[in-house]
């Protein structure tokens, strides 16, 4: 009997002497940082590395500071975002994108940054038109981590094999038709196609808007195009499936529109569309050399079709307890030549003239070419478009799915296009 | 006086001794007992109040009174499409899933050596069936280039369609995937076999019934409080389906909606746009269809389960 109980006895010292220890441990770093700031961004592990390791050259820097990480995927981003800031538990720091900055900001979840421009926050390095796209009515919400634009991906050795001209910056619609049929046809490979069929994607379809002088959404919330507009575009795309240039329906409804399944990296098709700073995330998945430009123009008087834009922003919390401090971890993102140098053009082409002289010499081929493409880029873009309504989201969707339905066969081109204006009045009148 | 005095003190010690006998089962119990509270209950009433209200989550709950619910069922076609989806899945799933538990359950009733092995690796699919892992390996079996493609080219020579992705195939995928996982309703069979008194069998061994005849008029009336048993829970289960079309459509419920889960919808509307009123409301309607089904499978058993009395 005494032995157990000499056991049980040891045992609670034993305990009890390791979570003093832990205690001590934790009461360290918790007396010596007496700012604690929270920062919260979406994205892989590369990007991972890369701000962890910028945000310990900033708390080397600044003793007295502690910055704690936290990273997920995009599509589990924007829930946890949501839950906390309902809870007021929002992060200090927090990733941002121009989709949602609208919405935090009109809900009054972001700090107005004005107040710390040219005190803590330097935006000195910064042309207008980088700090305007941080702006939400008038106010700045948002400082952007670089940025970029969206970009044709295309498999290099493919269209070389094939011996088809591969797309460049002065390809039309038109050639990119013809283009995708003439590879799909060299290339002998069953199941091996042109272009993804990117009928469903918004971005694109904005694009081709754009280089016909339309947007997406009118600044007052409205679709800015017709019903003829989208027959129009619908048809292009079951058009080019007809002629074998884009994948079949099928294949594309694998895509969920992350680099690991588009068609180009499951060996489906030699053109993708995605944005000039996911080339590195891209190439690390397809094994064959992939090359960047633009997305198809409008030809002979066709308007710009792209614009650039923030990739990421970085927004503080309207309920941050150190307003100071975070301004101050934002402006050492943007202007530290050591944190531009750790960062690279991961998140995008740095806004900051000075950082991106003192980054260029040190990239590699890949970060080199995404740079080299947006500065190529900057003279062939257009204004930004106006802010994307609420709903804009589930219109995303309902592009996507009226693409399908006309893919697969469960609609006509007409139907689906007056479907489409249908249920798109009324997303956007619901709000 | 002192009577009752002393019978009221009998009394209250007998009660103290009671509760003090149970004293032990009770804290036991609390710690599921403030969970239930504090984590079921209380939420569950919450998100009934939510669904009155306009709920983003940045801001403020709004009252909306039914303003929903009128939503729901007047100006929701997404509703209509996510219940059919949902209908087909319960439908399909349930009768076929129990059958083939009913099968297995009583091809190990037959006494084999290594029952206990065979139980458990029945029972492994069911362990594992929830979980994101077995829905990502069906994803990769029934993609355009999956295991299963590659059996169907090998044996007819013919190039099948991607199963997953094709709005005509994808939700009987997500059938199977349940059917596979038929090892709880199996488990629950083979121990309602175990308590028909064989005696039963023997005496219709000796009047000459046949196998078919056993089954019919013996194991069938007498399994039957188990099969309505399995029938609802499983039922319950099929209505609450939500992680094989969560991540085999990726929470699209694509292609075309066709494997727009009732729950996946629900999902959608809170976290994907952030209507968490709106998606209370969903799921309290629900909760109402669930409870409706429920109550008629109850309704209807005394004319079909026979209780041994």
């Amino acid at each position: 009997m005494t032995k157990p109980g000499m056991n049980r006895r040891t045992l609670l010292k034993a305990g009890a002497g390791a979570a003093g220890l832990a205690m001590l441990g934790a009461a360290g770093p918790a007396l010596a940082a007496d700012k604690r700031i929270r920062m919260y961004w979406w994205g892989g592990k590369e990007r991972a590395d890369r701000t962890i390791a910028t945000n310990k050259l900033y708390m080397q820097a600044n003793a007295g500071t502690n910055i704690d990480g936290e990273t997920l995927a995009w599509g589990d981003y924007w829930p946890r975002l949501a839950t906390q800031t309902a809870g007021r538990n929002a992060p200090d720091v927090i990733q941002m994108d121009y989709r949602y900055i609208f919405e935090y900001a009109r809900r009054e979840a972001l700090l107005p940054l004005d107040q710390f421009v040219g005190k803590s926050l330097n935006l000195g390095d910064f042309s207008q038109a980088a700090i305007d796209s941080g702006k939400v009515d008038g106010k700045i919400y948002g400082i952007s981590l670089g940025g970029n634009t969206a970009a044709t991906l295309y498999d290099r050795v493919a269209f070389e094999t094939a011996g088809v001209k591969a797309p460049d910056f002065d390809t039309s619609w038109a050639d990119l038709a013809k283009l995708s049929v003439e590879l799909a046809k060299a290339s002998k490979k069953p199941g091996y196609y042109g272009v993804m069929d990117a009928g469903g994607l918004e971005s694109v379809l904005e694009c081709w808007l754009r280089t016909r002088g339309q947007e997406l959404y009118t600044p007052d919330g409205k679709l800015g195009f017709g019903e003829k507009d989208i027959t129009e575009w619908f048809a292009y795309w079951a058009d080019l499936r007809k002629a074998g240039g884009c994948v079949t329906p099928d294949l594309q409804a694998l895509d969920k529109q992350a680099p690991e399944n588009n068609m180009l990296t499951l060996g489906k098709a030699a053109i993708g569309f995605a944005h000039s700073n996911q080339l590195v995330a891209y190439q690390a998945l397809n094994k064959s050399k992939l090359n960047l430009t633009s997305y198809p123009t409008g030809g002979a008087g066709g308007k710009p079709g792209q614009y650039l834009k923030p990739s990421m922003l970085f927004s503080i919390s309207a309920r941050t307890k150190e307003p100071e401090e975070a301004a101050k971890i934002l402006s050492y993102y943007v202007n530290d030549i050591d944190a531009g140098k750790a960062l690279g053009v991961e998140r995008g082409v740095p806004a900051s003239s000075t950082v991106l002289k003192a980054v260029m010499p040190d990239l590699d081929e890949l970060g080199k070419a995404a740079a080299e493409y947006v500065g190529a880029m900057s003279s062939r873009v257009g204004a930004l478009p106006p802010p994307p309504p609420p709903g804009a989201g589930e219109i995303q969707v309902l592009i996507r799915r009226i693409n399908e339905q006309v893919g697969f066969g469960r609609a006509s081109v007409a139907d689906g296009a007056k479907q489409f204006v249908t249920e798109a009045t009324t997303i956007l009148g619901r709000g | 006086m002192t009577i009752a005095a002393t019978t009221a003190e009998v009394k209250g010690t007998a009660w103290m001794r009671g509760f003090r006998r149970n004293l032990a089962g009770y804290l036991f119990l609390l710690p599921w007992l403030v969970g239930f509270l504090g984590l079921t209950l209380g939420p569950a009433l919450g998100s009934l109040y939510l669904s009155f209200t306009d709920f983003d989550l940045l801001r403020d709950p709004r009252w909306a009174g039914a303003a929903n619910y009128v939503r729901i069922f007047t100006a929701d076609p997404k509703f209509a499409e996510s219940m059919h989806v949902t209908f087909v899945y319960v439908v399909l799933s349930v009768p076929l899933k129990l059958t083939f538990a009913l099968m297995v359950a009583l091809l190990l009733n037959r006494g084999m050596a290594g029952l206990s092995l065979y139980r458990a690796m029945f029972y492994l699919p069911s362990l594992l069936g929830a979980s994101v892992a077995i829905a990502v390996l069906w994803r990769q079996l029934f993609a355009g280039n999956g295991l299963v493609n590659q059996v169907i080219l090998m044996v007819f020579g013919i190039q099948g369609p991607s199963w997953i992705s094709n709005p005509d195939y994808a939700l009987y995928t997500l059938v199977i995937l349940s059917i596979w996982q038929f090892g709880s309703p199996m488990i629950i069979f083979l121990a309602g076999l175990r308590q028909i008194p064989q005696d039963m069998y023997e005496a219709a061994s000796i009047d000459g019934a046949s196998k078919w005849r056993k089954f019919y008029k013996i194991t069938l009336p007498m399994l039957t409080p188990v099969i309505f048993f399995n029938a609802v829970v499983q039922t319950i289960e099929a209505f609450k389906a939500f992680t094989p079309a969560f991540i085999i459509s990726e929470g699209t419920g694509g292609p075309i909606d066709s494997t727009l889960f009732y729950t996946l919808y629900l999902y959608q509307e809170a976290f994907g746009y952030f209507r968490m009123g709106y998606a209370a409301a969903l799921a309290w309607v629900l909760v109402a269809i669930v409870a409706l089904f429920t109550a008629f499978s109850f309704l209807t058993s005394r004319y079909w389960v026979h209780y041994d009395e």
